[in-house]
């Protein structure tokens, strides 16, 4: 053939798909499939436009926890060429020196925190002040100016000074320019005690107070791109150990750090949820539309059409669909993510960050490999047709092989989940929940609809028709059943999960949480403490007793020795430092034990954190020499505790049974809450009893608090998007089978049935469609909750028995509505109209 | 001297069904000649259509040759026997078959675009003026009516400008007036384009009008006449 002819013909077979392309699209054939693709694309984009825009938001806002992206933490000085290597990376980078000073006025003194600050801190988040100690505070960008410093607001009244008035710190005098209100990195840790001083790190020398031995903390903090940081962290990475440590928000608050891990997982599941579902949408969608086109390709091959032919054409048109779905997809799902955006707006002051390329890349692929995975096998097998059904309309056409339909939407899936959650065990447990269920409930599904039939042979005209109609199609009413079950499965999964998610966090954070802890209270004022504070605030009468002590030896290797030997084991806390011991009775609410036996009574035993005790070397059995105001005392470990470290509650490394530590002058250490409106009474506490120290926690409570309550609008709304695909879900299942019921009906109407049978026929079919579909689900729902709850959310498991009710109430709501809506017109059109055009 | 166009040899086809296989044609043996009007009768079940399918390369049989205008198309596989259909056989049905989706005129154009010809419009145009919808080029089927449906399929199936026609009960679903219209619309094109001419019936009248009348019962051919013309 010459190839001018054969450039003729492919333009004109060109032509002919753009027409046919264009004629479907007129008469609604190909309408179900683009809305399902648009959904695909649209809900995909969505969710990773805003979730990538409120993760970076929350990303940012955590971070000011730490007031930089990453810190490196340590007690000695942070060597320059960290610092240079940082810069060379084009990281921001600002250092702070913390340490506890006395401050003089007079005679009067006050121990603060000083925070020593270069210029640049801090890198996130903003720091407050006021220009009167507890007046109104406003942001600012500046920093304290060279021999000035900033004050808490309750240190004014305790040394009866205003602003502008000189402070002796140290050698040096400095004069108190504002009232420092608030600081992003504030708290949180215990060393960090004490009312905060905030001067100019350039002015630490002059004050002396920084002496060889000081208990210093060094911090340099590191912002900017995740990559750089990412690159910095490797190349530090054997010069941090075992004197710096590389600190993230999650190790640096593990509360939030299991706040944020928690949530991306769940938006993550949330995003694979909706990808399956608009990909079930979209197989639906385009079985249909190929049934539809068995007669056209019929014609087609009549008339010379070849296999290769049919095959280009339909793929072309697939193609074309894809290259118009996809943009108009991303579009809307732009659209739809900045409704949310702007709609969230109010309720979140923050300004979110433009979003990456990656969520419209995310869009498109899902959009193509959704074409490609669960469209394409049922439109290439219409190259199968026979010719013969042009005369003989009866020959059936099986479409593409189970294997391939299945195998090519199991790959699709694989790959689009994988890819799109970069979580392999997410992934694999989603898929596995799905797969159990389609093979354990197809089998329930056809226990029901035989069940179901044998009842409706006793029931009324219009049950009797509906469940010898379900019968009937037993088959493809599994298949529904399970399609309408796994959809309402996937809904409710993602209920269940955001409840025990939010409940969790609730659990962790209660409302009156102790948000102040006081520390160094002497056992002669203790009493005096505790009857103040039940007066005064909500008191949890929680006590802990602390004595200052080191370990010497273990099993008689001298601890120094031992630590030395040990470097490399990890960048843990040291295990010869002094440190806090404490002793009780009984096993801390938040403490569990992982090895060894809590002890029932007095003796020489100690208990150590588990992962103290991995990075020390330190088992059960082992005997612990430990020096205690030069006392020297032995003690055999019994047990290992896991610490919720995330409780902002006091934990202890070293914990001792009653009857050892009793003997040596100990300090207490006890806790309450305080509303942020009785701040006051902190200066009349520390007013009456001048040596106790006061943590105060609140600032970062609150702050974790606005990041969970963040975090849960973001699963509501990616749950809200979720439900969106699940009905589209439904809708294609109820149009693709929509032409097989209503030809059977429309000829039961041709005999004589009436409009309102035929209607509560299809009413009643699809309410039992929908009531078996939401058993199975609640009991899909309720397996995979539980192995996803337990194994990749690692929280306790639970039953949910209203789920057994909601699940079938769901079921038979959902789909009677949609079955009931998507067919009203046509049975309301004459049956010779339904017939004919059903052919 | 007159050559067949159409041959076929030992035609066979079996199906398999739940009780045994179940033959629908047995070595059926044909010889078509060019230019020839050849009606196929019988009742139904006795294999004709099956016997239509097959002798215009819709279908393959169990066993036999067919040639069809020198091209032994039971050896091609579907890709090339869809090539021979487009380029020499033209086909109309008793339900018409007609693209709901596009016009008549579309339709009637789809054998010319699918052999990429040079102006199928312009062919596709002087056909439905031929068949008389001159005015009704842009009307979708569903607008037509069924004599007029059938003419369009007419026009299509002459489009391609085929050299044999296959005509599977052309008038089962016209009343007998339409009916009569469309087979003279047929046997006229059938002689301007001097197309030979295979039809499926079981109508008597319209066996009568051919040249020649082979009857089928339970898949073998039972009789052969030559038509006697009234």
């Amino acid at each position: 053939m010459s190839a001018p002819i054969e450039r003729r013909r492919r333009a004109a077979r060109l032509r002919l798909v753009v027409r046919l392309l264009a004629r479907d699209w007129r008469s609604g054939e190909l309408t179900l499939l683009v809305i399902a693709l648009l959904v695909a694309v649209g809900t995909v984009s969505a969710i990773s436009l805003t979730t990538d825009r409120l993760g970076r938001a929350l990303l940012s806002e955590s971070s000011n926890l730490l007031a930089a992206d990453r810190v490196i933490t340590s007690g000695r000085d942070i060597p320059a060429s960290f610092e240079d290597r940082a810069r060379a990376f084009g990281l921001d980078t600002a250092r702070t020196l913390t340490f506890a000073s006395m401050v003089y006025v007079g005679d009067r003194n006050q121990l603060v925190s000083v925070k020593a600050v270069s210029d640049g801190y801090p890198l996130r988040g903003i720091l407050r002040v006021a220009d009167e100690p507890f007046g109104p505070d406003a942001p600012t960008k500046a920093l304290p100016a060279a021999g000035e410093v900033w004050l808490d607001a309750r240190v004014f009244p305790a040394l009866g000074i205003a602003p502008g008035d000189p402070i002796t710190v140290g050698e040096a005098e400095l004069r108190v320019a504002r009232v420092l209100a608030a600081e992003p990195d504030r708290g949180g840790s215990f060393f960090d005690f004490g009312p905060r001083l905030l001067m100019r790190l350039d002015d630490v020398p002059a004050t002396g107070v920084v002496k060889p031995g000081s208990r210093l903390y060094h911090r340099l903090l590191l912002a900017g791109d995740e990559a750089a940081l990412d690159n910095l962290a490797v190349e530090l990475r054997d010069s941090l150990a075992p004197h710096y440590r590389w600190r993230s928000i999650r190790e640096a608050s593990p509360t939030v750090g299991d706040a944020l891990g928690r949530a991306e997982s769940f938006l993550l599941l949330g995003g694979l949820i909706a990808v399956l579902l608009a990909g079930a949408a979209v197989a639906l969608g385009a079985h249909r539309y190929a049934r539809r086109h068995y007669d056209h390709v019929a014609i087609f091959k009549t008339l010379g059409a070849t296999p290769a032919n049919v095959q280009y054409g339909y793929l072309t048109l697939l193609a074309g669909l894809g290259a118009l779905a996809v943009p108009l997809g991303l579009l809307l799902g732009g659209a739809v993510h900045l409704a949310i955006v702007n709609s969230l707006a109010t309720l979140m002051p923050v300004h979110l960050p433009a979003p990456g390329l990656k969520p419209l890349v995310v869009g498109a692929v899902t959009g193509f490999i959704c074409l490609f995975a669960f469209a394409v096998p049922p439109v290439t097998a219409l190259r199968g047709i026979s010719p013969m059904r042009v005369i003989r309309r009866d020959l059936a056409h099986l479409g593409p092989s189970a294997g391939i339909t299945y195998g090519s939407a199991a790959v699709g899936s694989l790959v689009l989940l994988i890819w799109y959650s970069g979580s392999v065990l997410l992934t694999l447990w989603t898929l596995l929940g799905v797969l159990g269920v389609s093979v354990v409930f197809g089998a329930i599904a056809f226990a029901l609809l035989h069940g179901g039939r044998a009842i409706g042979m006793q029931a009324g005209s219009r049950w009797r028709l509906a469940l010898a109609g379900l019968q009937r199609r037993r088959n493809e009413n599994v298949a529904q059943v399970l399609i309408f079950g796994l959809a309402i499965m996937l809904l409710l999964i993602l209920v269940l999960l955001r409840t025990e998610l939010l409940e969790e966090w609730r659990a962790q954070l209660p409302p009156q949480a102790p948000n102040h802890f006081v520390m160094n209270v002497v056992s002669d004022e203790l009493a005096d403490v505790q009857q103040l504070l039940a007066a005064e605030t909500t008191y949890s009468g929680v006590l802990y007793p602390m004595v200052r002590g080191r370990i010497v030896a273990v099993d008689g290797e001298a601890a120094a020795e031992r630590r030395r030997r040990m470097t490399d084991e990890g960048d843990g806390p040291r295990l010869d430092s002094e440190r806090n011991l404490s002793f009780v009775d009984a096993l801390p609410t938040n403490n569990r034990i992982v090895a060894g036996q809590w002890w029932d009574g007095a003796g020489s035993f100690v208990s150590l954190e588990a992962e103290f005790a991995r990075e020390t070397g330190i088992g059960i059995g082992d005997v612990l020499e430990f020096d205690v105001a030069g006392a020297r005392f032995e003690v055999t470990v019994t047990s290992l505790r896991e610490v919720e470290w995330g409780s902002l509650e006091p934990n202890f490394f070293l914990l001792f049974a009653p009857g050892v530590l009793e003997r040596y002058a100990a300090t207490w250490m006890t806790s309450f809450y305080l509303p942020p409106e009785r701040k006051r009474f902190l200066n009349e506490l520390l007013g009456r009893f001048p040596t106790i120290t006061v943590i105060e926690v609140d600032e970062v409570i609150a702050q974790v608090q606005r990041i969970v309550g963040r975090v849960t609008q973001a699963i509501e709304l990616v749950l809200a998007l979720v439900l969106g695909a699940g009905c589209l879900v439904l809708i294609a299942s109820i149009q693709a089978s929509r032409d097989e019921r209503l030809k059977e009906h429309a000829l039961l109407r041709a005999l004589g049935g009436s409009k309102r049978l035929i209607q509560g026929a299809l009413s009643a079919e699809f309410a039992v469609l929908g009531a078996f579909a939401g058993i199975v689900a609640a009991v899909g729902a309720e397996l995979t909750t539980w192995i996803l709850t337990t194994r990749v959310f690692e929280l306790p498991g639970a039953a949910h028995p209203w789920l057994w009710a909601l699940g079938p109430v769901l079921g038979v709501a959902i789909v009677a509505t949609c079955g009931v809506l998507g067919t009203r017109s046509l049975v309301r059109s004459p049956p010779v109209m339904v017939l004919r055009e059903l052919g | 001297m007159t050559t067949p166009i159409l041959r076929a040899r030992g035609i066979t086809k079996v199906l398999p069904t739940t009780e045994g296989e179940l033959a629908i044609l047995t070595g059926v043996d044909l010889e078509i000649n060019a230019g020839e009007s050849v009606a196929v009768m019988g009742r139904s079940g006795s294999g004709k259509t099956t016997l239509l399918g097959i002798l215009a390369g819709l279908d393959s049989p169990s066993a036999g040759t067919v040639v069809l205008d020198g091209e032994e198309i039971t050896a091609l596989d579907e890709e090339r026997r869809a090539v021979v259909r487009g380029e020499r056989v033209g086909f109309v049905f008793q339900s018409f078959q007609l693209l709901g989706s596009l016009t008549a005129l579309e339709n009637v154009m789809l054998p010319g675009e699918l052999k990429g010809d040079a102006d199928p419009r312009a062919d596709a145009l002087a056909l439905l003026a031929r068949v008389g919808l001159a005015e009704r080029t842009t009307h979708y089927p569903r607008q037509l009516s069924g004599g007029e449906q059938q003419r369009v399929a007419i026009a299509r199936a002459f489009a391609s400008k085929p050299s044999i026609l296959f005509a599977d009960e052309p008038t089962g679903n016209l009343d007998t007036a339409t009916g009569e219209h469309i087979i003279e619309l047929i046997f006229e094109l059938n002689r301007e384009f001097e197309t030979t001419l295979v039809l499926v019936t079981h109508d008597a009248r319209l066996a009568v009008r051919c040249d020649r009348v082979i009857e089928l019962e339970a898949g073998h051919i039972v009789a052969e006449r030559m038509a006697v013309r009234q």
